[in-house]
């Protein structure tokens, strides 16, 4: 992980500032272009051209609402949802020094789960609460519940501080995924269950424009943080100690990154489930590539995991002609390959 | 041509329908009785006196039959029953909306228990499997529509190797029929359905619908904007296309595939049959909320059904393997006519 001979990690934080935004450009019009059925790229073009500059081109209108409404909206949460998760996965990692550490350690996914459940399968709310609602409701509560159980239990500072919230946090799922498993047993039928499981697995599928308006401002914000707090994330990369010994405030620190990145992540899994892999895998994939200062880290991880989540969405879409794929399905089949590829690659050239 | 075609075929069927039911009228069942069932068989010393029902359309069969008396409790309903059976409806315990447990309709102690689907009661039932229900010395009784030339392992839903026949849900009726030693009563009852069935193929070819024409139909969708649950190839509603002549725009040969709006709008159906249920879980079951979702999303809106208002609705039922079938047939008849739509 030293390897500093490597020119991609040469890179100073401003070569990110230049490269980051062509690169999401064109992953972002990837996305507009494929999809389920084939529509030619330049229509893909000229929709996109009559949509940002009124150019008046002359397109079919269900082309242009494909184009525009599903695959383009799709692929701006897609790329917002990776960026978000992935970003996560790097404060957590950081903060609580643990490997395995994602964006759903801390009983988010469990808590969405339960919310999107009781929304749509006990009937709660009557109607009146929509599934993104509850899940959202849903994972900031059982957020909320791991947080105070790991405060209740005390730790201080240092690891076993973070060993505690990684238990309250497993305590908090397993309760919610209980929860989630006593309301489909009670009140579902099989139908239902299966149905709200396909969300729950990860589902692009129903996004539009409306739900553009609560990802990107929950993934800029996080984005920002993070940047902000580069050094304070390279300090606790060290221990708490460490990081105190360098001024850091700790424990305000660590609550504030901590509680970002658990409303970040559920923004992004009330509106498209819970999406595995991203948030565990980019993180050690990038530190493998453009090294652990987390200067690089953010940004390089934001940028991976927007990629990476708008690839594994056109993929999802195209791989099965006529169907499409759960996108935890791929994110995890392709995923994992390929870490492993840049795992091995990152241990040999080290 | 039309209607000589259409009523020869009708006569023909009565007359029949009369015959069968003149003949079957002396006829009674042979105890012990063997009966061969979605890969199990079955022996029945007598008739049975008191039976479970896991499934609407297996409860509404046995009330077809006039066997109401012998059903003691009901279970699975996707809407409400046939308004014939209301009052007889009523009176008979219903276990669960969805599906009972295992020990509920056990404890019933019940003669036979008979199955819509073997999601419910069969390899991998969420109820529980057919031999632990032979463990205990329950029989069950699975509607060959659910096992004959179907796949129940693969797919969400299962899928088919044929089309769906009504020849299934037919052999269906006779076989309870005679397992109740009410083989008269089987045989009017599918002499009538087929009698109905034949008028409504024939007012359906009587279309003469253009080659090109092609219909969708919608179940309903896990939440309002994502991919929803549509009709395969080889389902009921497949069976009332291929009867149409109408070309199904999903290619899928699983029975309920989940297919992307955008597949469908560039699909372009000349036609949209969407379910009406009771169901209140999903937003989209509810009929007005699919109207709307047609009218409003910017891709549906301009699909050609939507925008001439080819929009037909039926019961959610009938999309299922049940006599409900045959009438929404009818109405999907009718109402294509309505559209102008023929050469």
């Amino acid at each position: 992980m030293t390897a500093v001979d490597r020119p991609i990690q040469r890179w100073s934080n401003w070569h990110w500032g230049v490269i980051a935004p062509p690169v999401l450009l064109v992953a972002l019009v990837a996305g507009a272009a494929l999809g389920e059925t084939r529509i030619p790229i330049d229509v893909v073009l000229q929709v996109l051209a009559n949509k940002l500059f009124a150019s008046g081109y002359p397109v079919e209108r269900i082309d242009e609402g494909i184009v525009w409404n599903y695959r383009l909206a799709r692929a701006v949460v897609a790329a917002c949802c990776g960026a978000g998760l992935a970003l996560s996965g790097v404060v957590l990692q950081a903060l609580l020094r643990n490997a395995l550490a994602d964006p759903y350690l801390l009983g988010i996914s469990a808590g969405a789960s339960t919310g999107a459940v009781a929304v749509t399968v006990a009937g709660l709310g009557g109607g009146a609460i929509s599934l993104s609602v509850g899940s959202f409701g849903g994972a900031l509560l059982a957020f909320g519940l791991v947080a105070m159980l790991a405060h209740a239990a005390g730790g201080g500072v240092g690891l076993r501080a973070a060993g505690v919230i990684v238990l309250a946090g497993i305590a908090g799922s397993q309760l919610f995924n209980a929860l989630t498993a006593f309301l489909i047993a009670k009140s579902a039928n099989a139908e239902q269950a299966r149905g709200i499981m396909f969300w729950l697995l990860g589902n692009l599928s129903g996004v539009r424009w409306e739900d553009v308006v609560s990802v990107v401002p929950a993934a800029v914000f996080g984005l920002v943080v993070c940047l902000f707090n580069t050094r304070a994330l390279d300090a606790f990369t060290f221990g708490s100690d460490s990081a105190a010994s360098l001024g850091i405030a700790v424990r305000r620190v660590k609550l504030g990154l901590i509680g970002i990145a658990a409303l970040v992540t559920a923004v992004m899994v009330s509106i498209v489930g819970s999406i595995g892999f991203v948030g565990l895998v980019i993180p050690h994939a990038m530190r493998i590539v453009v090294g652990t200062r987390h200067g690089r880290l953010v940004p390089a991880s934001a940028l991976a995991g927007a990629v990476f989540l708008i690839a594994a969405d056109v993929i999802s879409r195209v791989i099965i002609p006529g169907q499409v794929l759960p996108i935890g399905v791929v994110t995890a089949l392709i995923g994992a390959p390929v870490f492993a590829f840049i795992l091995i690659g990152g241990r040999t050239s080290s | 041509m039309f209607s000589s075609k259409f009523s020869l075929k009708f006569a023909t069927s009565v007359a029949i329908g009369c015959i069968i039911a003149a003949q079957a009228q002396a006829e009674e069942t042979n105890y012990p009785l063997t009966v061969e069932n979605c890969g199990h068989t079955l022996t029945f010393d007598a008739a049975p006196e008191s039976t479970i029902t896991v499934g609407q359309s297996t409860t509404e069969i046995l009330y077809l039959l006039g066997l109401s008396d012998k059903v003691k409790g009901t279970s699975v309903w996707f809407n409400p029953v046939l308004p014939e059976f209301e009052a007889v409806n009523a009176k008979i315990e219903r276990l669960d909306d969805n599906a009972p447990s295992f020990e509920s309709v056990v404890n019933k102690k019940p003669d036979l228990v008979t199955v819509m689907y073997e999601w419910h009661v069969g390899a991998e039932g969420i109820i529980s499997t057919r031999e632990s229900f032979h463990d205990v010395g329950v029989p069950t009784y699975v509607m060959p529509t659910d096992c004959a030339a179907k796949d129940n392992s693969v797919g969400i839903d299962g899928t088919r190797s044929e089309l769906f026949s009504t020849a299934q849900l037919y052999t269906s009726i006779e076989q309870l029929a005679e397992i109740y030693n009410a083989k008269d009563a089987g045989a009017k009852l599918v002499a009538d359905l087929k009698a109905r069935e034949a008028a409504a193929i024939a007012k359906a070819e009587g279309l003469k619908l253009d080659e090109n024409t092609s219909g969708l139909f919608w179940f309903s969708s896990a939440d309002m904007d994502i991919d929803p649950y549509v009709a395969g190839q080889k389902g009921v509603p497949a069976y009332m296309m291929d009867k149409l002549g109408v070309k199904n725009v999903v290619d899928s040969g699983e029975e309920w595939p989940t297919v992307g709006w955008e597949t469908i709008a560039k699909a372009d159906p000349t036609f949209i049959v969407i379910a009406e249920m009771d169901r209140r879980r999903f937003p989209a079951d509810d009929v007005e909320k699919k109207r709307e979702f047609l009218m409003n999303d910017p891709v549906a809106k301009e699909m050609t059904a939507v925008k001439e208002g080819r929009i037909i609705t039926i019961d959610a039922h009938a999309m299922s393997p049940t006599v409900r079938a045959i009438f929404a047939l009818e109405k999907v008849s009718d109402e294509l006519a309505g559209f102008g739509l023929n050469q």
